[in-house]
C-alpha cells in the first residue's frame, strides 16, 4: 500500500479496505478453481486405488486441499491497483471520482492549492462513508461443473478398485486383431488385385486432344485428332439422361477452348457470312406458307431494299425486279410485289447456283416445271450471261451499240435509251426511247421517282461503278429533265 | 483567499448570472447552464433552434447580466467581413490632415452576438474565425487584440434552410458547445405569455463583471482531473472515429468523420465547469457523460446511411459514450470493473 502513503487518513483506509475485499474475492474465485481441479485430479489414486493401497483417500484429500490453497495462495498473491480500488470505491459510494482524483493527485509533488482542496473534500466524504461489501462475487466457470467431479470422487470412495487391463492381455489383443485382419486381406488380395485400376497420377490431367471425341459423337460431323471444334459437334450428351456434372465439366471444357481464339471453330459462316443466304431465309420466313395479302408490308419493303441493294453492290440483275416491287409496294400492290420478289430470289439463287458450281455453266435458273435453260423460261424471265446483255461493244451483237437485249423487246414496260450528241452551236445529246414501253404512257408519277433515281445515280457515281467520262453526261441528262 | 472560497465565490457568482438569466428566460434552464459553461471554459457557442424561441433574447440578458460590452450582428447575406470586423477609414484632422483610421466593427466587444449566423456568405463567417480562434482580428497588415473576456453566441435557424449557407466543419469546430434549443412546454408557454405581455419590465442586474470572468476562467483550468477520466474523455473522442480500431459498431455504421482533438479539449473544459458548480473539485466522468452531446454533436459528421436514415446526433453520442466506457474496462479484471 505504498501507494497510498501520500494520502492519509479516511482515503487510504478507503483504498485499502476495497483492496483487501479485492483480494478475499479473487482468492475465492481462486480457491473454487483449485478445488475443482483438486478433484479432478483426486479421481485418479482413488480409480486406481490398487497401487496406492490405504493411501488412496488421503492422498486424494490431499490433491484437493492442495487445490484450494493453492487457488487462494494465488488469489491473494496478486497486486490490486490502488487506482483501481479507489475507482471502485467511487463508483460504489457515489464519490463522482473524488477518490481516484485525490489518490493520483496525492502522489504528486507539486499539489496545488485546488489539489489540497480536493483531498480535503475526499477525506471528508470517505469518512462518511459505511463500509460494506463493494467487491462482486465472480464465480468461475469450473464452479458449474465441481459437482460431477465431487460426486464421481465420492463414489469412488465407496467403490472397489476398477480392475485395470494388464498389458500383457492388451498386447494378445492387439495381435488377435491384426492376424484376423491378415487374414481376411489374404481371401481378398486376388480380387483386388484384379479389380485394382491400374495407377495413374492424379496431378495429371488428361490433354484435351487425347480425348475421343469422335467416338462419343452420335451424329456428330467426324473430326479429326486435334480438331478443337470436335467437342462443340459432340452431341452424344442429347441421347443421354440429364447429367449436371457430366454439363459442367464439358461446359468447362468448352469454356476453355473459347480461350483459344485462334483454334475456334467459325461455326456462324454458314448464316451470316452469306448475305445473299440471309436474304433468302428471311423472305422464305416472310413467306412461310402466308397469302400475299398477309405479308407484312413493311418487313417486304425491308427485304426488296436488301436485294436491290446486294443487286447493286454485287452488279447482279435482280436489282431492277426489287426495285419493280418497292415500286409495287408503294401503290399497294402487294400481290405484284411479292411476284418482283420471287423473281429476284430466282435470280439471286441462280447466280448464287453458278457462283458455287463454276462460272456461267448454265446461264438463266430454274424453268417451269423444272424445265431448265434458256428455252423452258420465258423472255421476261430470262438472264444473261456474262457478256451478254446491255452493255454496249460487248457480247455477241456485232454493233459498236450492242444489241437491244431480248428482255427489252419482251418486257413491255421496259423501256431503252438511245442517244447521239449533238453537235453545233449548242451542244447536247438527243435521246430517244426505243422498246414497246417507250410508246405507253409511264406508269409512275414522273415526280415520285426521279428523286429516288437521282439518288440512285448519285449512289452509282459516288461508288465509282460508272465510268468517269459518262459523270458528266449523266448529270446533264438529269439535269435536263430537271429543266423539262 | 482559500481555494474553498473561491470556488465558492465563482458557484454563487454562477448561480446569481443564471438566476438574472432566468428572470427574463423562461424554462431552458439546461440550456442557460451550458451557454454559461460555455462562457466560463473560454469558448463561444452556437445556439440552434427554430424562430420565437428566446435565442436571442437569451444572449441579450446574459449580456445585460455581466457588466461587459454587447454587439449584435444580424448576418444578412450582404454582409460583408469588414462589416463585422472594422475597416480603415480616411479621417481628417484638426491641422487638415487626411490619414487612415481604423474603424471598429462590432466583433470589438465582449459578448457579440451573431444572430442567423448561416444566413451570411461563407466569406463573411470565416472573418469570425480568426476572433474567434485568436482573439484578435488582422485589418490592413495589423493585428487587433480583441477585448477580454470575448465571448461568441451564435444563433442559426434549422429550418428554412433556403438561401442559407451551413457552416463548414472548420467554423463548427470553434463553437465549444453547440446548443439544441427546444420548444417550450405548455406550463412554460403559459409563464412566457404571463411575462412578456404585461406593462412591467423585468430589470437584469449585473452581477459579473468582465475581469470576474477572466478570473474564473484561471480558477476553472486549475481543476484536477484523474488519468481514469481523461483517458475516457480521450476514448469517448476516439470511440467518433470510424477508422479507429476499437470504434464501436454505430460509429463504423454511421460515421464518416468523428470529432477534433478540440472536442477533447471542449469535453473536459466544460467538465472542470461543470465540476465547479456541483461544488467538486476535480472532473468526473458524470461530467463528461452530462457534455458529451453539446460538446460533440456538432463535431460528429454522418455518413450517407447515417443522413439517409436520420440518425439523431445525440443519441448517436449517448451510445458512443457506453461504448467508451466498455472499452475503458475491457481489458480489466472482472472484479474491477
Amino acid at each position: 500500500m505504498s501507494e497510498t502513503r501520500a494520502v492519509p487518513n479516511a482515503v487510504e483506509r478507503l483504498v485499502r479496505q476495497i483492496v483487501s475485499q479485492v483480494r478475499w474475492r479473487r482468492a475465492e474465485h481462486y480457491a473454487l478453481r483449485g478445488v475443482f481441479w483438486g478433484v479432478l485430479l483426486a479421481i485418479v489414486p482413488l480409480v486406481v486405488k490398487g497401487p496406492f493401497a490405504a493411501w488412496a483417500v488421503p492422498l486424494a484429500g490431499g490433491l484437493v486441499v492442495a487445490g484450494v490453497l493453492g487457488g487462494l495462495a494465488y488469489g491473494l498473491s496478486r497486486r490490486v491497483g490502488a487506482v483501481d480500488a479507489a475507482r471502485l470505491a467511487d463508483r460504489a459510494f457515489g464519490l463522482s471520482d473524488r477518490v481516484t482524483t485525490a489518490l493520483e493527485c496525492g502522489r504528486r509533488g507539486d499539489r496545488g492549492p485546488m489539489v489540497e482542496a480536493l483531498i480535503a473534500d475526499a477525506i471528508e466524504r470517505a469518512e462518511s462513508v459505511q463500509p460494506r461489501q463493494i467487491v462482486r462475487r465472480v464465480l468461475p466457470r469450473e464452479a458449474k461443473l465441481l459437482p460431477l467431479p465431487i460426486v464421481a470422487a465420492a463414489v469412488l470412495v465407496l467403490a472397489p478398485p476398477v480392475p485395470l487391463p494388464s498389458a500383457r492381455l492388451f498386447e494378445r489383443m492387439v495381435s488377435t486383431a491384426a492376424e484376423e485382419e491378415a487374414q481376411e486381406r489374404g481371401d481378398t488380395s486376388m480380387i483386388e488385385e484384379r479389380a485394382r485400376p491400374i495407377p495413374r497420377d492424379p496431378l495429371r490431367r488428361p490433354a484435351f486432344e487425347e480425348r475421343d471425341f469422335a467416338a462419343r459423337a452420335a451424329t456428330g460431323a467426324p473430326s479429326t485428332a486435334g480438331d478443337l471444334s470436335a467437342i462443340f459437334k459432340d452431341t452424344s450428351l442429347g441421347s443421354q439422361r440429364p447429367d449436371f456434372n457430366s454439363f459442367l465439366k464439358k461446359g468447362d471444357e468448352r469454356l476453355k477452348l473459347l480461350e483459344r481464339m485462334d483454334r475456334l471453330p467459325d461455326l456462324q459462316t454458314d448464316f451470316t457470312t452469306n448475305q445473299y443466304k440471309m436474304v433468302f431465309r428471311k423472305s422464305k420466313e416472310l413467306k412461310g406458307g402466308l397469302r400475299p395479302d398477309q405479308v407484312s408490308p413493311q418487313k417486304l419493303r425491308e427485304i426488296l431494299e436488301e436485294m436491290e441493294r446486294l443487286g447493286r453492290k454485287g452488279g447482279a440483275n435482280w436489282s431492277g425486279d426489287a426495285m419493280e416491287g418497292m415500286e409495287a409496294l408503294e401503290y399497294g400492290e402487294q400481290d405484284r410485289a411479292m411476284s418482283a420478289m420471287e423473281k429476284a430470289l430466282n435470280k439471286m439463287r441462280a447466280a448464287q447456283e453458278r457462283a458455287r458450281s463454276g462460272r456461267n455453266l448454265r446461264g438463266g435458273r430454274d424453268g417451269k416445271g423444272g424445265d431448265r435453260g434458256q428455252g423452258g423460261a420465258s423472255p421476261e424471265d430470262m438472264d444473261f450471261g456474262e457478256g451478254e446483255g446491255l452493255f454496249p461493244g460487248r457480247g455477241k451483237s456485232q454493233s459498236p451499240k450492242g444489241e437491244p437485249s431480248q428482255r427489252l423487246r419482251a418486257n413491255p414496260y421496259d423501256v431503252g435509251v438511245e442517244g447521239e450528241s449533238r453537235r453545233g452551236k449548242k451542244q447536247g445529246y438527243d435521246t430517244n426511247l426505243t422498246g414497246r414501253g417507250g410508246k405507253m404512257d409511264s406508269r409512275l408519277q414522273y415526280l415520285g421517282v426521279i428523286g429516288q433515281y437521282r439518288k440512285m445515280m448519285e449512289d452509282a457515281i459516288a461508288r465509282e461503278q460508272v465510268p468517269r467520262d459518262y459523270h458528266t453526261q449523266i448529270k446533264d441528262y438529269f439535269q435536263a429533265l430537271d429543266e423539262r | 483567499m482559500s481555494y474553498d472560497t473561491r470556488v465558492q465565490e465563482f458557484v454563487t457568482a454562477f448561480e446569481g448570472l443564471r438566476s438574472e438569466v432566468e428572470k427574463v428566460i423562461v424554462g431552458h434552464r439546461e440550456i442557460i447552464t451550458h451557454v454559461l459553461v460555455g462562457m466560463f471554459s473560454g469558448g463561444h457557442v452556437l445556439l440552434e433552434g427554430v424562430p420565437g424561441l428566446g435565442k436571442t433574447l437569451l444572449v441579450k440578458t446574459l449580456a445585460e447580466g455581466l457588466d461587459l460590452s454587447f454587439s449584435r450582428v444580424q448576418f444578412t447575406p450582404d454582409l460583408m467581413p469588414a462589416d463585422i470586423i472594422g475597416t480603415n477609414i480616411i479621417v481628417e484632422d484638426a491641422d487638415g490632415r487626411k490619414h487612415f483610421q481604423f474603424q471598429q466593427g462590432p466583433i470589438f466587444a465582449h459578448i457579440v452576438l451573431a444572430d442567423e449566423i448561416n444566413r451570411a456568405t461563407p466569406k463573411t463567417q470565416s472573418a469570425l474565425l480568426e476572433g474567434m480562434q485568436e482573439a484578435s482580428v488582422t485589418v490592413g497588415g495589423v493585428s487587433r487584440a480583441l477585448p477580454g473576456p470575448f465571448f461568441v453566441l451564435a444563433t442559426q435557424n434549422p429550418i428554412e434552410m433556403e438561401g442559407t449557407y451551413p457552416l463548414p466543419e472548420a467554423q463548427l469546430d470553434r463553437f465549444i458547445f453547440k446548443l439544441r434549443v427546444r420548444f417550450p412546454a405548455i406550463e412554460e408557454l403559459n409563464q412566457i405569455i404571463e411575462r412578456t405581455t404585461q406593462p412591467r419590465q423585468v430589470a437584469v442586474t449585473r452581477v459579473m463583471t468582465g475581469p470576474q470572468v477572466l478570473a474564473f476562467r484561471e480558477l476553472i483550468r486549475e481543476v484536477p482531473i484523474a488519468t481514469t477520466v481523461r483517458d475516457l474523455a480521450s476514448t469517448i473522442v476516439m470511440a467518433t472515429h470510424p477508422q479507429w480500431e476499437h470504434a464501436p459498431e454505430v460509429t463504423r455504421r454511421f460515421v464518416r468523420y468523428g470529432a477534433s482533438p478540440r472536442g477533447a479539449q471542449a469535453l473536459v473544459l466544460g467538465a472542470k465547469v461543470r465540476a465547479l458548480i456541483e461544488g467538486r473539485f476535480n472532473v468526473s466522468a458524470d461530467d463528461l457523460r452530462a457534455l458529451a452531446a453539446p460538446a460533440l454533436r456538432h463535431r460528429i459528421i454522418l455518413n450517407f446511411e447515417g443522413e439517409a436514415e436520420a440518425v439523431d446526433a445525440d443519441t448517436l453520442v449517448g451510445q458512443i459514450v457506453d461504448a467508451a466506457e466498455t472499452v475503458i474496462v475491457q481489458g480489466k479484471e472482472a472484479f474491477l470493473r
